[in-house]
């Protein structure tokens, strides 16, 4: 049989690394692989996952891409801190008035006399010297450094000379704010500049460790990333703006999803260990948000799919309040099911404990702390190495280690560092582990979650039937709910049985529990539903008929992320600038500019401006998708006017990505 | 596809750093495999690298016996000086007659550095000073030749690098040179260019021949 193209997808989430081989043209998943992920070095879970891949002639694979949270994990971090902000030409006092300096990125910022005016003639000179001393202070505090102007996209005159002179002083690398957003929006720039800098060296080090992975099983194929819109790009364009890979998880899954079931109008929810995340796909596209992704709380300008995030997942947490009520989330922490697998002493342990329940214990006793990997260069205080020191004989539940190190209280343990480290690893009792009691999803041991579920029903005074049918109300609600906000672009109030006047809270419980004696209310959804991930099925059946509709599940639903990743069209856009030249007095227009990435260009008329403007943006979206690897690809040409006589000419090239060498 | 894959240009980096610092030392095989194990990146960016780092006269390919660091010997040392006394002068003395306030200001905030910092970071930033001269030439095949060649004396310094002693002299030249670039007296600025080089392959050779 001759093959025919083979591609490599891979998606490296919160809780697993996946990997699907996948035959191109006729969308069959050949192979698919699972690992865990780990945070703190995402080549572990990419060098499992390709190793485990079945492959007859890895010369017959053309592509391999992939899609990452690396970027929302570096931010969430806090290591967008490392890069320093020169802010040209802007206010202080408007910016400390709005209170916006939290929303730039960075602690690093300083501000700069220079940039320009709307009409891109220069507002006051720019003041290099006081850079380059600024250069001089701040160069070995930081990891890179960007660059923002004032007005930057209508004149990058000041960025590109600040870049030539702080480029010879130092080695550091230099983002400027024109290069990544065309959008006026000046906060929202110098923020995507500055994160896209700090992002650099870690979206860097992603794509060697990928490479060298592919190596190690000799493919040797182009490297695509998946952008936060879902299209692609190459490794190396993703090297340069690690910024737009913010979202680039989420909306892999949603072209998944399409791909797999071919529906052109559907809502796609993708249950994830940590998260479930929603997105819509209309004409067969994931639809875009209008405004710039948000990561971190940091509102950028970078394009992204629509997409709403709950932390609510798979391995949510279970716990009980004070009050003994049931807590799903937000924290994700590993299966006790799976912990049990890793390390049988765990079993024992949990019988122990169902045997010798008493009024003193409580539900800590299910929350284990176990060692992830011995601490390596880490400089660890005497009360962490303690605790490292008793876990080295296993997982401990997390009263016993308070008893064992005569402490009272979690917070004396000092665990904070080894958390983000990961040499420490927390289990508890998740939706996964009753799924295990059910018997509807069971990779891992089922006694063991058994036992923990019924000491957990104890601790609750609940049957178990009663607490499995509450954990999977109680996850369908936030589900609906979820939906509800993400189609509406309204908050929805938390579940709690509405005694107010509330009209809207009432009509939602009711369409949801159905208890008013007189009046029976419905949500509808008008398109199906695709569901994704392992939990899916189960989570979301219930969910899908509390909305009046279907849910889908295709083929290879659990690893549809990692289809994604290689299903995505290959995409760039060159957007240009077309704005007026002022008399000095700004009373008459002299003619028009054609602002085009670092260069400028000047005509008399409007319409040799604009037509100037489609040819060359044309043009270039075209020549750098042929270069990114788009087979064939197509341009649109869309264009606004921002008002003020100021024109935006913005080209797409896409097409499918280039399978012959 | 694109101009460089940032693997290589990583490895890249780390060979020549190496080799410049002498932790590869002049003469010495190198082996693709083994560096692409210490430095974590796969075998075919470090070949990649390998090849560019021959181009710069790096490293050197024998037919029988692979890969080799390239030798320094004292004469290269002359040949890299006599190139380097009158293309850096040629530098300095375009540099009089062409530079702009931005050129202007980098020098300066480059002599700024330099007076601020240690020993080992004084080379990086010398490098810098030069390169910033080339730039404010304006005259890119005489930058991009320049620093070839400072490339290849790189090494002479770090072999030189424990008797350093006059470095901080060597600062106060490019004070003068800088003043003399302001005021746009092209004669000066290339003598002092001139001298400053001859003074430093002087006092390499001088610690080289010992």
């Amino acid at each position: 049989m001759e093959t025919n193209n083979l591609v490599l997808g891979i998606d490296t989430g919160g809780t697993y690394t996946d990997a699907v081989l996948l035959e191109y043209e006729s969308r069959r998943v050949l192979a698919a692989r699972k690992a865990l992920t780990t945070r703190r070095n995402f080549a572990i879970g990419i060098e499992a996952v390709v190793e485990g891949i079945h492959l007859d002639d890895p010369a017959a694979i053309k592509m391999v891409s992939i899609s990452t949270t690396l970027a929302t994990n570096a931010i969430a971090e806090g290591k967008n801190k490392r890069a320093a902000l020169f802010l040209i030409g802007y206010d202080p006092e408007l910016i400390a008035k709005f209170k916006m300096a939290g929303r730039l990125g960075t602690p690093h910022y300083a501000y700069f006399d220079g940039g320009h005016d709307l009409y891109g003639r220069e507002k006051s000179p720019l003041d290099l010297p006081a850079i380059l001393t600024q250069v001089n202070k701040i160069k070995n505090e930081v990891d890179a450094i960007a660059i923002s102007s004032y007005f930057s996209p209508l004149n990058p005159e000041h960025e590109l000379r600040a870049y030539e002179a702080v480029s010879r002083v130092c080695d550091l690398p230099i983002v400027l704010g024109h290069q990544l957003s065309t959008k006026l929006g000046s906060v929202e720039r110098a923020t995507t500049a500055a994160l896209n800098a700090s992002l650099l060296a870690v979206l860097q080090q992603f794509v060697i460790a990928v490479r060298r992975a592919m190596e190690r099983r000799q493919i040797d194929a182009p490297l695509m990333v998946v952008r936060g819109d879902g299209t692609l790009m190459s490794a190396e364009f993703a090297a340069r703006t690690p910024v737009e890979t913010i979202h680039s998880g989420p909306a892999a899954s949603a072209i998944g999803g399409r791909f797999l079931s071919r529906l052109d109008k559907a809502l796609v929810v993708d249950v994830g260990g940590t998260t479930t995340d929603i997105a819509l796909i209309e004409d067969g596209q994931v639809t875009v948000s209008e405004d710039g992704a948000t990561a971190g709380g940091y509102k950028t300008a970078v394009q992204a799919a629509n997409l709403l995030s709950i932390a609510l997942g798979g391995d949510s947490h279970l716990r009980q309040s004070a009050e003994r009520k049931l807590i799903i989330g937000p924290e994700r922490v590993v299966p006790l099911a799976y912990l049990a697998q890793e390390y049988p002493q765990v079993y024992g342990q949990l019988k122990t404990l169902s045997h010798r329940l008493s009024a003193q214990t409580t539900a800590d006793w299910l929350e284990y702390w176990f060692l992830l990997r011995e601490p390596g260069d880490e400089m660890l205080t005497p009360q962490q190495r303690k605790l490292v020191k008793l876990l080295r004989d296993g997982p401990q539940p997390l009263p016993a280690i308070l008893k064992k190190l005569n402490l009272l209280h979690v917070g004396q343990l000092d665990a904070g560092d080894l958390w983000r480290e990961e040499i420490l690893g927390k289990a508890g009792l998740t939706p996964t582990d009753l799924l295990h009691v059910d018997g509807r999803h069971t990779p891992w041991n089922v006694e063991a979650a058994k036992l923990a579920a019924d000491v957990f029903y104890k601790f609750l005074y609940r049957t178990p039937e009663e607490l499995h049918e509450q954990v999977w109300a109680q996850m369908t609600e936030t589900i609906v709910r979820a939906i509800v906000s993400f189609l509406t672009n309204r908050e929805l109030p938390p579940p709690a049985r509405p005694k107010d006047n509330d009209l809207g809270r009432w009509f939602f419980f009711n369409s949801l529990y159905d208890e008013d004696p007189h009046l029976e209310s419905r949500l509808r959804l008008r398109y199906p539903i695709i569901g994704i991930g392992a939990p899916a099925g189960i989570i979301l059946r219930q969910a899908a008929q509390l909305l009046g509709t279907d849910l889908i599940l295709p083929d290879h639903h659990e690893v549809a992320n990692a289809v994604g990743a290689v299903a995505g069209s290959v995409m760039v856009t060159a957007e240009l600038l077309v704005y007026p030249l002022m008399s000095r007095e700004g009373l008459e227009v002299l003619g028009y500019y054609v602002q085009d990435g670092d260069g400028r260009s000047q005509f008399d008329e409007l319409d040799d401006a604009l037509a100037y403007a489609r040819q060359t943006s044309r043009k270039h979206a075209l020549g750098a998708a042929l270069q990114s690897g788009a087979d064939n690809p197509q341009v649109v040409l869309a264009e606004t006017a921002d008002g003020l006589d100021t024109y935006r000419i913005r080209a797409k090239a896409i097409g499918n990505p280039r399978l012959t060498h | 596809m694109e101009k460089i894959r940032v693997d290589t240009q990583q490895a890249y980096n780390q060979i020549r750093e190496k080799i410049v610092t002498l932790a590869l030392a002049p003469g010495a095989p190198v082996n693709a495999q083994s560096l692409a194990d210490e430095l974590g990146l796969g075998i075919r960016p470090v070949e990649e690298a390998l090849k560019l780092l021959i181009h710069d006269d790096l490293v050197v390919v024998t037919p029988r016996h692979g890969l080799y660091a390239s030798d320094v010997t004292l004469a290269d040392l002359e040949q890299i000086s006599e190139m380097r006394m009158t293309l850096e002068a040629l530098s300095a003395q375009l540099a009089a007659q062409r530079a702009t306030p931005d050129d202007l200001a980098v020098l300066d905030a480059l002599y700024a550095a330099q007076k601020m910092t240690d020993a080992t970071e004084l080379f990086a930033l010398d490098h810098k000073f030069h390169q910033a001269i080339a730039q404010a030439a304006h005259n890119k095949y005489l930058a991009q030749t320049l620093d070839r060649f400072f490339g290849l004396s790189q090494r002479l310094w770090y072999m030189a690098l424990p008797r350093l002693d006059f470095l901080p002299a060597a600062v106060e030249e490019h004070l003068n040179l800088v003043a003399a670039i302001k005021k746009g007296e092209d004669g000066r600025a290339a003598q002092i260019m001139r001298h400053h080089v001859q003074n430093f392959y002087d006092k390499v050779r001088q610690i080289l021949s010992d």
